[in-house]
């Protein structure tokens, strides 16, 4: 899966044409998607992330044989959905299923007129939907901890549980409208072959000159804008100092969203620097150049760096996983109900939030888990499904040599010091595949969420991007100016020359 | 027959709705969006800022020198294989021509992917030649593009024309330089422009080749990545003055090659 992806211009430009020219023709909203409301069944429309959830169709050898159970994807996790709301609520629920390829896209199609109940954007991207009051509160039975079939709040880790709590924007928390999916942290996957640990653990990787061409960072504006924050303030970031402060947590925050002018311009400096030494910038390129050895160290997403040691691994070949210890960029995906799809629809609304419980059911967790490789929000609560799954994919065999204690109790108890969730893994995990997946607390005591840039913000750093993508018309050499002066010179002359000859002949 | 004319006419309809709704409408849409801001109201400030920003300047610099580099190679190469392929006597010289169309018919995606594998195994590491790779993609995509109105000039040309150059005393190199290559520049200009104006904006090559640089078209799709509907609007009307400039340029010019006879008297 790919977080972001790069459309290309021809299309976004012809597609913008068409939907302009379409609304012009067919005023939005009147009629072409008309509502199901004569018939008893509810119409659920959900718009998802390319390959995020479970499709089912698992080869038999596929199954999960967990302590309580096997768990197995028969069919997609949509039908088995429609099937169990039947069941339970005994009303007929018909899912309609779409998907987005980045955060932008699916902001633009909503404001295009696009109708959706349920939508997965990642966290900037329902802060600025809360802020523009496009969004339906969950309700009060959502959070009901008595009802057995609300896996959610049954579920969900308290750690995020807590950052959705305490988040808030205008006054109003992440968690009267959001409800997490998946979540993950960014850091540097990199050849153990060339880099030691410490040397990948750096923002400033990017721009070191001993890996020239041999790096990649993404092609998108706000993980570039993150970790170039990080490498111009690593000194502050990284020193004693600002570590042990009491208010540590804020400060970070506070630091890492920095969008003053001068801060802006710095990383536009510094960016443009990274540009020059980077391989490439990139979307879905840098996992296979990753795994074919062209570059060393690759700038990545907890999901896809998963994604990228597993497919090494089949290689035989292995890659490690660093976070830099300036500070990681903490992100998470949430489901959120659109007020124009849901227009007060208390069955639409009841099956949204239905859905969202059943995609944090615990054997449905590990199913997506294991598709997509992605780090549920969901621990489990009294279910130890979860838990079994994570020691059934990580946990040491019994000859295991070198083995370490990795306590995960923060994420599934709230408890760092909880013993009933500490896995004996294998010691080279910790900065690998378990390592990404379920950041060690350590870790994450230095991740630091990205708030969303709003207005004016917003346009002064998308252009700062493209600036740094540009090629500046400063940059180029005299020897140029003067070559291309003398060809325009030549070709006049050629051309006058030629007017006069033929005139002189004709 | 006036039956058949009524069909005749009605023929055209499909291609005139098409022509409103995909062309001349979005035209339109594009006019409407270059020349306004976000509140809707006119202004020139799109325009005014395109042409005082070093960095779209620049990029528009970048894309010109990439274009022109590139349109160069392609002549060079191509020129001398019209040439040999339109004077050769071989029976199977078509067959040699589709040699060379022959790479359009795979796809294109298909093409650069294994162009960067090459690349990479004679550079070592691709991005650290971002220009030459830019222009090796690019020429490789438009190679063809050139050799086939070059050859088509070349290979319909009267042969009776140089041999009258010889007659009068013209040796072989005199008689290219004052009767070919004269009359062949239809095809050079229809090549050129076949060639260098695509070349300004084709970024898909660009970015598969790991060139982090934007060029024109990269340009408008960053603008547009970022909700700026009217930047972006005004880069593509920009375009589309310079083509519709160069076009009327290189028509000029043909003009003026209009009476070949004149053209060969040279």
């Amino acid at each position: 899966m790919s977080r972001i992806k790069r459309i290309p211009a021809v299309l976004l430009a012809a597609g913008f044409c068409i939907s302009a020219a379409g609304s012009a023709l067919f005023l939005p909203g009147t009629g072409l998607t008309a509502e199901a409301s004569s018939s008893d069944k509810t119409i659920l429309r959900v718009c998802n992330w390319e390959e995020y959830i479970d499709l089912g169709d698992w080869d038999e050898e596929e199954v999960i044989d967990l302590e309580s159970g096997d768990i197995f994807g028969e069919n997609s996790m949509v039908s088995d959905f429609e099937e169990w709301y039947k069941e339970t609520y005994g009303k007929e629920v018909v899912v309609e299923y779409s998907t987005f390829g980045t955060n932008e896209d699916l902001y633009n199609m909503l404001t295009l007129g696009d109708e959706y109940d349920l939508v997965c954007p990642s966290e900037y991207m329902f802060m600025k939907l809360m802020a523009e009051d496009m969004l339906v509160p969950l309700s009060d039975d959502f959070f009901d901890g008595e009802d057995e079939n609300n896996y959610y709040t049954r579920g969900v880790s308290p750690y995020i549980r807590n950052i959705f709590d305490t988040h808030e924007i205008n006054g109003e928390n992440w968690s009267k409208y959001a409800a997490g999916y998946m979540w993950g942290i960014t850091g540097i996957v990199y050849n153990p072959e060339v880099l030691t640990q410490e040397e990948a653990s750096t923002w400033k990787i990017l721009d070191d000159p001993a890996y020239s061409r041999q790096v990649t960072i993404k092609d998108n504006v706000r993980d570039s804008y993150f970790a170039a924050v990080g490498a111009l303030k690593a000194d502050l970031l990284t020193s004693e100092e600002f570590r042990t402060a009491p208010d540590y947590a804020q400060r970070l925050e506070e630091e890492m969203n920095d969008v003053s002018p001068e801060t802006i311009a710095m990383v536009q400096d510094y960016l443009q620097d990274v540009k020059n030494n980077v391989y490439s910038f990139e979307t879905d390129s840098g996992k296979a150049d990753m795994i074919t050895g062209k570059v060393v160290a690759n700038y990545q997403w907890s999901g896809d760096a998963v994604y990228t040691m597993d497919q090494a691994d089949e290689d035989d070949y292995e890659l490690c996983f660093a976070v830099p210890e300036e500070s990681t960029n903490i992100y998470f995906d949430g489901w959120v109900m659109l007020k124009n799809g849901i227009r007060e629809n208390a069955e639409k609304q009841h099956a949204a939030e239905a859905f969202i419980n059943f995609c944090s059911r615990p054997d449905n967790v590990v199913r997506n888990m294991y598709y997509i490789g992605y780090t549920s929000v969901i621990g489990g609560g009294e279910d130890p499904r979860v838990f079994e799954y994570l020691d059934w994919s990580y946990g040491a065999e019994e000859d295991e040599e070198e083995v370490t204690d990795y306590p995960l109790g923060y994420f599934f108890s709230g408890d760092p010091g909880d013993e009933d969730y500490v896995i004996t893994a294998p010691t080279d995990q910790l900065n690998r595949q378990l390592g990404t997946q379920y950041p060690s607390e350590e870790t994450i005591s230095r991740s630091s969420i990205m708030i969303y840039f709003d207005g004016e913000k917003n346009d002064v750093i998308n252009q700062m991007w493209i600036n740094v993508r540009c090629y500046n018309i400063k940059d180029v050499p005299v020897w140029i100016w003067i070559l291309a002066a003398g060809i325009l010179a030549g070709l006049f002359f050629l051309y006058v020359n030629a007017r006069r000859m033929r005139k002189m002949y004709a | 027959m006036h039956a058949l004319k009524i069909s005749r006419k009605s023929l055209g309809i499909p291609y005139a709705v098409f022509l409103l709704l995909f062309i001349a409408l979005p035209l339109v849409v594009l006019f409407y969006y270059a020349f306004t801001n976000g509140q809707g109201q006119f202004t020139i400030s799109n325009l005014t800022g395109f042409f005082t920003d070093p960095n779209t300047l620049g990029t528009l610099c970048y894309s010109f020198g990439i274009a022109l580099v590139t349109t160069l190679v392609c002549l060079l190469l191509a020129y001398p294989t019209a040439f040999i392929l339109a004077n050769s006597h071989l029976k199977q010289k078509h067959v040699l021509l589709l040699l060379f169309i022959m790479p359009m018919w795979i796809n294109f995606s298909l093409r650069i992917t294994a162009l960067k594998e090459i690349l990479t195994l004679i550079e070592g590491n691709l991005a650290r030649y971002p220009f030459f790779n830019a222009v090796v993609g690019m020429t490789y995509d438009f190679l063809p593009f050139m050799i086939l109105p070059i050859y088509n000039t070349l290979s319909r040309l009267d042969g009776s024309l140089i041999e009258a150059a010889k007659d009068l005393g013209a040796n072989d190199t005199g008689a290219f330089l004052k009767v070919t290559l004269p009359l062949s520049v239809p095809g050079i200009i229809s090549g050129v422009s076949m060639v260098f104006l695509p070349a300004m904006t084709n970024y898909v090559v660009l970015d598969m080749l790991y060139n982090s640089t934007y060029i024109m078209g990269s340009l408008i799709g960053s603008y547009f990545s970022a909700y700026n509907w009217h930047g972006g609007s005004m880069i593509a009307l920009i375009l589309l003055a310079i083509i519709i400039l160069f076009t009327l340029l290189t028509h000029g010019m043909e003009e003026d090659n209009e009476n070949p006879v004149g053209g060969a008297l040279l």
